[in-house]
């Protein structure tokens, strides 16, 4: 069984990488004055994690000093006075370092979330109203959600990393290790030895951790595809007595994914332990070295006290530097989406006033020339002409491209040759917004967007009153369904509204089109899932629909086909025939074969 | 709940170690402090270094330990946790494949997908975390109380207090968290559904010019979220800052209340005990925060497992009882009566019909009409309140399912295509057909030529849902598998919708010649795909109005003639 991959792995040169870096980063100009506020943030953070553990020792070094003093039944002195001062200091510093982190994960979740991730979900969703049709067609939906969504979420995490990982980690860990050398060299030069070495093991476990992880979620999909289809193809499955089979098939990708899974968690449940190892060895070295200095009297025991607590806090910095790189790989790749993304080549808005009153409606297909990829030419060379009010049936068997005219006449894609002139004058040189806006349209799949059936109707004409709205839904014969929804006109319906039926949904989209009223119509009529009475409403609304404007309708019912004043055969997406149904019949060619079958009981 | 536990039965050996290593690894991370007081009052105080070095060495074999108990208790909890995942996911999926369709049609697919998948990897990974927490924690905990006690239960008695504060704050912010996570994936479901909604209907979006419209509104969805997402956040980032504070200051308590014991001489400690509570308070505090997230994630597991038992607690209601016999192809329904739920309007209601073995029938009538009750009702996939249904004369319910499906061939109306290739597709009908044989129902299909032209030929690769082919290339690849199983009778529901007339009268005509002689029921709503048949029933709103030839039933029958003027336009020929 072949595998799918969910990502497929960037391969990168460095300096892709760091292009890309400088991308991101160049990204947040519009914050850099927040993430400088950060920055001093951090350093006030860094301050209190250098000072309090020195301060921490000083408690500790008087505590010492007052038990071995009254063990060695020394001079006592006034423990608590001693120590109260530094004390509250200590509290002083650990308050001002949770206020201030406080003040600092708030400042960046606000501005990354507002002003970066926002802003750059809200610029994918601005792009998308310049792409071409044809991007949107090639691209599956769910790609360009989790581009929306997951890949600049990932974006946004890595501008909080690049701030922890660049100034905060960093700069506390050169403090840090200054600090500890001042406090006492040796022992400072112990933990800066060890140091490194569990960097470099935890980063090592987390890419070990992450392979396998990918590996199990991989598995994970192969397993959501086998529950998946089955459970869609549930009544095929029973029909077939196939229940084993998938049982079968599930099974094996479940063993895999227990697998993958058992490896992943080992690897992950090894990274504390290992990082809490290194952290014991540190712990003892320092023990074995403070102690041996302790007893030759050559440092106190404070500072011994102090190094311990620093080495704690150089660990945790460098975990997340190790966790962040870790990350990176992620974060680049989900970078390299998004800007590809904003990057697309964008639909040319074209020029030309439009006055759609002017418009008398007539269409010329002038040696027009199109494919949807260059290797494959569709459109060589089609020429008619559509004088206002005609209808124009496009006929062909499933899946030939009867869309393909839609595309063109509406500017969804460009012809590669040739000029399609509405009322003489090219389309190339209208303005492509204005040019859509002489037609009116009803395509097959209806698509309704979730608000009031009214709201629905009027999408072409916003402005529209109550009573043309109404007025509309009377002509498309829906007025009567519509005032038994619960709420009538202000009922909210959406696609996955299941209170309407599929033919009815049709006739709200015919009633759209009679209420934006353009003179040129694109029909697609229904086949099938309709019943017989909504049927027939639906052929009454756009007879009236259709009355007084040139139309282009993907025909099936006979009546419009042969009553067309043109009827275009496609056949694997290219035109090959053309004429009225009398001319077509007397050819014997495609056209005829294809009536024959249809109407002709003799076969 | 005990039913989704019962899969961790098999693993109790594995769990009693791996807990015995787990507590095991946390003890020894507590004796450092002690060894570390130790090193201070005997070795450092007395001067003798010997001390010192033999405590560094017992560090050095406590820690080697300790990560040698981890490992090995992690390695088992792993093997647990994936295993009790698999075991848990198979147990829903087998329940699932078992069902009948009354117990199927409960929930609606999506949901048991997200049951059969999602849910139960949120069990799993709470599990996954829960248990490195579990045992380690509560071990922790216990270990550092018994420790700081017998030093100074005054100074002990803090860490009993310090360390529920923390678990309290980490609750408190969980409970903060928790719906606002759960309404975070609504934002996202939100955006997406506008967004999906929006590249569906791009064109008539910029048929209308509407693009602006569409963008502001999902524009504002994204602020939404975000102000959602920055709620969350902050609560959840708020736990560190917090809890360390509280952490800080229990030690500064340690700190204070130890120097005025020892000034009044109440306590025993010595220099280095104080050193180790310090540490206690900070290894345990540390293992809890480091929990919390599993300790949050509580709520949303049980909600998961919740989800998981709706599923297997539905009945499973189909038994596989009744016996095995060949059947000649004969079906008679005898007053049949059926509705989906029992108080609701019948689907179906006295149905009486007769088909002969070797006869071509189709059943036409609008949606609505009850067409697809009757198909759900021949293979067995629902039961008749009344009436029954005669195979060769023997009672339907006296045969077992899978008997009578081994004997219908079917294509039902939601085209079914399977991740794999065009062959084991094919071969669905019939596992051990020959290469021959699937080019001959692919040929009758006609597909053999679409098949021919592709590179891999038979073993072409098909993407899930058969989404690399086109609507009609799926049907046919469906009318191939059931062409290519043997079979008395013959059944196709709305099987040629997606197919061009041309394609269809040739398929029609292969059909008929190449079936001859078996039961052929052709279920349909286009009235040129049943014009030839031997007998056309026509049904409408659940009751069979008439039956008859073509020519007899649009002279005689309204509805049949109703159905046929709408599809031929007005048109008579």
């Amino acid at each position: 069984m072949r595998r799918r991959t969910l990502h497929p792995e960037v391969k990168m040169t460095t300096r892709e990488k760091l292009s890309i870096y400088a991308k991101l980063i160049l990204e947040a100009r519009p914050i850099w004055k927040w993430l400088a506020l950060s920055c001093l943030l951090c350093l006030i953070i860094i301050a209190c994690a250098v000072v309090s553990p020195q301060l921490m020792g000083e408690v500790t070094n008087t505590i010492y000093d007052y038990w071995s003093a009254s063990v060695s039944g020394g001079e006592a002195f006034p423990l608590v006075q001693a120590i109260v001062p530094t004390l509250l200091l200590l509290f002083l510093s650990y308050a001002v370092s949770s206020v201030v982190r406080w003040l600092n994960m708030y400042l960046m979740n606000n501005v990354v979330s507002h002003h970066y991730t926002c802003a750059i979900r809200i610029r994918m969703s601005d792009k998308i109203r310049r792409l071409p049709v044809k991007f949107v067609d090639g691209t599956p939906v769910g790609q360009i959600l989790e581009n929306m969504t997951g890949d600049v979420s990932a974006m946004g995490n890595s501008i909080h990393q690049i701030v922890e990982i660049l100034v905060q980690g960093v700069l506390q860990l050169i403090f840090i290790a200054a600090a500890m050398l001042l406090e006492d060299w040796r022992l400072g030069l112990i933990v800066l030895a060890t140091a490194p070495l569990s960097f470099l093991l935890s980063v090592k476990i987390s890419g070990a951790s992450g392979k396998y992880h990918r590996a199990s979620l991989q598995e994970s999909a192969e397993i959501y595809s086998v529950v998946e289809e089955s459970y869609t193809n549930f009544a095929t499955t029973k029909a077939y007595n196939l229940e084993q089979a998938m049982e079968e098939k599930h099974s094996q990708a479940n063993q895999r994914q227990q697998a993958a899974q058992a490896k992943a968690n080992f690897v992950t449940s090894l990274v504390q332990p290992s990082v809490t190892l290194l952290g014991a060895l540190t712990y003892l070295t320092i023990n074995l070295v403070g102690g041996y200095l302790a007893v030759q009297g050559a440092v106190p025991i404070g500072v011994v006290v102090t190094i311990v607590l620093f080495a704690r806090q150089f660990s945790a910095p460098m975990e997340q530097i190790a966790n962040g790189l870790s990350q990176m790989q992620r974060v680049t790749a989900a970078s390299i989406r998004v800007f590809n993304f904003l990057d697309q080549p964008e639909e040319d808005p074209r020029n030309g006033e439009v006055d759609p009153r002017q418009i008398q409606g007539e269409v010329v297909f002038d040696h027009v020339a199109f494919s949807y990829n260059p290797d494959q030419p569709l459109i060589r060379d089609l020429n008619f002409v559509a004088h206002p009010g005609q209808t124009i049936a496009i006929v062909g068997p499933t899946g030939a491209g009867k869309t393909t005219i839609v595309n063109l006449l509406m500017g969804f894609y460009d012809i590669t040759a040739g000029d399609i002139l509405i009322d003489g004058r090219p389309i190339s040189q209208m303005s492509r917004d204005q040019a859509r806006e002489l037609f009116g349209m009803v395509l097959q799949e209806t698509w309704l967007f979730r608000g009031t059936v009214a709201e629905n109707i009027a999408y072409g004409r916003p402005d529209a009153t109550r009573e043309e709205i109404i007025q509309a839904c009377d002509d498309a014969y829906c007025d009567h369904f519509i005032r038994t929804l619960p709420q009538g006109y202000d009922t909210v319906i959406g696609d996955e509204t299941t209170t309407l039926s599929g033919g009815q949904k049709q006739l709200l989209t015919i009633a759209r089109a009679i209420l934006a009223d353009r003179r040129l119509l694109i029909l697609d009529e229904a086949t099938s899932n309709v019943d017989t009475r909504t049927e027939i409403l639906i052929q009454k609304a756009m007879d009236k629909l259709m009355r007084g404007r040139t139309c282009f309708v993907i025909a099936h019912r006979l009546s419009t086909i042969v009553n067309a004043d043109r009827i275009l055969v496609i056949r694997d997406g290219d035109i090959v025939e053309q004429g009225t149904h009398q001319q077509l019949l007397a050819k014997k060619g495609f056209y005829a074969q294809l009536y024959a079958s249809q109407y002709d009981q003799a076969i | 709940m005990k039913r989704i536990f019962s899969h961790l039965k098999p693993f109790w050996p594995q769990i009693l170690v791996s807990s015995i290593l787990m507590a095991v690894a946390s003890l020894g991370q507590l004796l450092l402090p002690t060894l570390m007081s130790q090193v201070v009052d005997d070795g450092i105080y007395q001067k003798d270094f010997s001390i010192i070095v033999r405590c560094c060495v017992l560090m050095l074999v406590i820690s080697l330990v300790s990560m040698g108990a981890s490992a090995g208790g992690g390695k088992l909890s792993s093997l647990t946790v994936s295993g009790f995942t698999a075991s848990l996911r198979s147990g829903v999926f087998h329940k699932v494949m078992g069902m009948g369709h009354p117990s199927f049609g409960q929930l609606d697919t999506g949901a048991l997908v997200t049951r059969s998948t999602q849910d139960v990897e949120t069990v799993s990974w709470a599990a996954s975390t829960l248990s490195s927490s579990i045992i380690s924690i509560p071990a922790m905990f216990l270990g550092g109380v018994i420790l700081s006690f017998q030093v100074d239960p005054a100074l002990a008695s803090i860490i009993l207090c310090a360390v529920p504060l923390v678990f309290i704050i980490v609750i408190l912010i969980g409970r903060k968290v928790f719906p606002l996570w759960e309404q975070s994936d609504a934002y996202i479901d939100r955006q997406n559904e506008l967004m999906r909604q929006r590249l569906r209907g791009i064109r008539v979006i910029r048929a209308f010019r509407r693009e602006p419209v569409e963008h502001e509104k999902i524009a504002d969805a994204t602020h939404v979220m975000a102000d959602n997402i920055i709620r969350s956040n902050v609560a959840m980032q708020s736990l560190n800052p917090v809890a360390s504070f509280f952490l800080n200051s229990a030690a500064l308590i340690i700190l204070y209340l130890s120097a005025v014991r020892m000034q009044s001489g109440v306590s025993a400690a010595t220099g280095g005990d104080v050193l180790a509570l310090v540490q206690y308070i900070t290894f345990i505090t540390t293992g809890v925060l480091t929990a919390s997230f599993a300790i949050v994630m509580i709520p949303h597991t049980i909600v998961a497992c919740r989800r998981i038992l709706q599923v297997l607690d539905l009945p499973d209601d189909e038994a596989e009882q009744g016996d095995q016999t060949q059947l000649k192809g004969n079906i008679c329904l005898r007053d049949l009566t059926f509705s989906f739920e029992a108080d609701s309007e019948p689907a179906v209601r006295g149905i009486t019909m007769d088909i002969q073995a070797g006869q071509r029938v189709a059943i036409i009538g609008s949606t609505g009409s009850g067409k697809s009750a009757l198909v759900h009702l021949l293979l067995g996939f629902q039961q008749a309140q009344k009436g029954q249904i005669l195979f060769d004369g023997r009672d339907s319910r006296e045969l077992a399912a899978s008997c009578i499906r081994r004997q219908i061939s079917c294509v039902l109306q939601k085209t079914a295509i399977y991740t794999g290739t065009i062959r084991e597709n094919v071969a669905m009908g019939k596992p051990d057909a020959t290469e021959e044989e699937i080019w001959r129902a692919l040929d009758i299909a006609q597909l053999r030529h679409y098949v021919e032209k592709l590179p891999q030929g038979l073993d072409h690769q098909l993407e899930l849902a058969g989404s690399n082919l086109s609507g009609g290339q799926r049907q046919r690849l469906a009318i191939a598998r059931a062409v290519v199983k043997d079979a008395p009778i013959y059944l196709f529901d709305d099987s040629f919708s997606a197919l061009d007339f041309l394609t269809e009268s040739r398929l029609r005509a292969r059909l008929r010649e190449e079936l001859r002689n078996r039961t052929q029921i052709v279920v349909t709503q286009r009235v040129t795909t049943a014009l030839n048949s031997d007998c056309i029933f026509v049904m409408d709103q659940g009751r069979l109005v008439d039956w008859g030839k073509h020519d007899q039933l649009l002279s005689r029958c309204q509805v049949y003639r109703e159905i046929y003027l709408s599809q031929t336009g007005g048109e008579e020929q």
